[in-house]
């Protein structure tokens, strides 16, 4: 009896000190990355080990890389509330901010020549073959009998980026450029047309792919236009539209001051950053779809589909004032799916 | 007590083993619940009144009891109908079908879900032909319940079973002696010995239900004020960083829970008390 309630003692006595064993010591040939979930291929795949190759060549010395890939917003509270990356990869500069509130990245983060941001891409409408449903414009997607994905902005920041070039597109083709507070109605409309057609919102862009591509769900799904090139460059190509009208992605990338100054590694992080905006990280990220903000760098498989006329966060007032304005407590999405289910229950 | 003859040192390992057990308790499952509660009830009762009555949260609570209890229903029929048919006939692989209750368990909830999309979802053959109708499953409400049928299938089985088991047969047997029916004899004679048990299934099935997420995830939809449960709410309150909110709707949860499992417990003592076990 004694006996076994010693082993249960010692059982949870291991059991807590194993929990705390893997501190991280200073290593300067370790870089922690902590990005969002879209760019895990390009990273892992394309970027990592070019950089390794060139950091050895240079430096002889190897270097490790501890990658983590997640949701963008989740990725940065994490990071905010003690996860030690070194480096922040994230899908917006609205996540971006809560790391400079919480003291993580420095203030002028986005003061280099291309703003801090690390890569682009466009907001696009992926289609089934022979595009059956017409599907060209963002008004398509309000039809009646199309069914449309894209993921919970609640938990997707593509979802995000999905739902505010919808709301940009339709906001500065109103005269005033949305500027009057009577005129949003044609915005409204649109909004809610097309999240009328919406099947399922999935938790992730990555899950709405694959709810599109592999389960035949739906006759379009709204992404980012590398997310459909990523897929035709693994060999199940899905036909694509750019909308005339649409939005830049622009997805920034930051040293977090606390990681580095902790982990003794801000020469390597800095090299990584430098890399990753060179002609040769450029490159890298342009053959794996996105758009490079280098534009010396071109994709080595043939030319983009160029786009129409787009618009950036900006020209709708910043990363904040489009949250308020659109997933607000009294935001235009919150209040279009309000809307929606008494039309349901009628 | 007085039939062992209990020696002091046996007595100072028995309290070492109890305080080692309630401490284990404490720690792996007190501990948590009670930070939730605590952080979902810091700001003060007025902010976690607000968070509750928010007409999303409010609606996400809503549907969550509401699929809970289709579910219970259905399950508390078919659940004793099937321990029923396992306890009191005996056909050709009884013993593998036994075994087959308990699989749901051992499913990764999320391929529950990814399965019935295959199987019913709106591209499926079921669901185009549903379609044709005008009716869906997947991405609406009948979903839900599906995914809780399938995750909770085993609960009401399982409680019922045994009781079935032990049940002493005489009783029906003089029932029928005395010209009762075969169904006046069990609303009359199996029933009232069998509730207590399919209580106990139908209340852990709706405990297990009201936390499902993985699921119903899958099937839902995630509309919300039309498909999104309390979990999924929960889950994009924590993605949106508010984190408050997905508290206070946790804590309803977990202290709905809580009286159910503790009715269930008080059931349990008056229904062994009636039937003087």
């Amino acid at each position: 009896m004694n006996r076994l309630s010693l082993t249960v003692c010692a059982l949870l006595v291991a059991l807590t000190v194993s929990g705390c064993g893997n501190s991280s010591r200073p290593d300067s040939d370790t870089l922690k990355i902590g990005a969002y979930s879209v760019v895990r291929e390009v990273f892992h795949d394309g970027l990592i080990p070019a950089f390794a190759a060139r950091w050895k060549s240079n430096t002889r010395r190897e270097v490790q890389f501890e990658e983590s890939y997640n949701a963008s917003g989740a990725q940065a509270r994490s990071i905010a509330s003690g996860f030690d990356a070194d480096l922040a990869i994230l899908s917006h500069e609205g996540d971006m901010e809560i790391l400079v509130k919480d003291g993580k990245v420095k203030r002028d983060w986005n003061s280099g020549p291309h703003r801090g941001i690390l890569t682009n891409s466009l907001v696009v409408i992926g289609h089934r073959q022979g595009n059956p449903k017409q599907i060209k414009n963002w008004s398509d997607l309000g039809r009646p009998g199309v069914g449309v994905l894209y993921p919970d902005p609640k938990t997707s920041g593509g979802a995000r980026w999905n739902i505010n070039a919808i709301y940009g597109a339709a906001l500065l083709a109103v005269p005033d450029g949305g500027k009057g507070q009577t005129d949003l109605a044609s915005v409204r409309d649109l909004m809610s047309r097309i999240q009328a057609n919406v099947i399922n919102m999935d938790q992730s862009g990555r899950q709405s792919m694959a709810n599109f591509a592999e389960r035949q769900t739906g006759d379009a799904v709204v992404t980012y236009e590398n997310e459909l090139l990523l897929r035709s460059k693994e060999g199940e190509p899905i036909p694509y539209v750019i909308p005339p009208f649409t939005l830049l992605i622009e997805s920034p990338a930051a040293i977090v001051e606390t990681s580095v100054e902790r982990h003794g590694n801000r020469a390597l992080a800095e090299a990584f950053l430098e890399f990753l905006l060179s002609v040769e990280g450029q490159q890298i990220l342009a053959d794996y779809g996105f758009r490079p903000v280098n534009p010396e760098a071109k994709p080595s498989s043939g030319e983009r589909p160029s786009p129409g006329k787009l618009f950036t966060m900006a020209d709708l007032g910043g990363w904040a004032k489009v949250e308020e304005a659109l997933y607000g407590s009294q935001g235009l999405w919150t209040t279009i799916a309000a809307e929606r289910s008494q039309a349901h229950g009628r | 007590m007085e039939a062992h003859a209990v020696t002091s040192h046996n007595r100072g390992s028995d309290l070492a083993l109890r305080w080692t057990t309630l401490f284990y308790l404490g720690v792996m499952v007190v501990l948590p619940m009670v930070t939730l509660c605590v952080q979902a009830a810091s700001p003060g009762i007025e902010p976690f009144w607000r968070a509750l009555s928010d007409p999303y949260a409010w609606h996400a609570l809503k549907l969550t009891f509401l699929t809970a209890f289709v579910m219970v229903v259905i399950n508390a029929v078919t659940g004793t109908a099937t321990a029923w048919v396992l306890v009191r006939y005996d056909f050709p692989g009884r013993s593998l079908v036994n075994a087959l209750i308990d699989l749901p368990f051992a499913v990764p909830t999320v391929v529950t879900g990814l399965m019935l999309v295959v199987l019913y979802g709106p591209s499926s053959a079921i669901g185009t032909v549903l379609g044709r109708f005008g009716w869906g499953v997947i991405y609406q409400q009948p979903g839900i319940v599906l995914a809780l049928l399938f995750v909770s299938y085993p609960f009401v089985i399982r409680s019922v079973q045994p009781v079935l088991m032990e049940l002493d047969r005489a009783e029906e047997e003089a029932a029928a002696t005395l010209g009762a029916g075969a169904w006046t004899t069990f609303r009359r004679v199996t029933l009232p010995v069998l509730w207590p048990s399919i209580l106990t299934g139908s209340g852990l099935s709706f405990s297990r239900a009201l936390g499902e997420f993985g699921s119903v995830v899958m099937v839902a939809g995630n509309h919300p004020l039309l498909t999104k449960t309390a979990p999924l709410h929960i889950y994009g309150e924590i993605e949106s960083g508010n984190r408050h909110a997905a508290l206070v709707v946790s804590s309803v949860l977990l202290a709905s829970s809580l009286l159910i499992l503790l009715g269930l417990n008080a059931l349990q003592r008056w229904g062994g008390v009636n039937h003087g076990d």
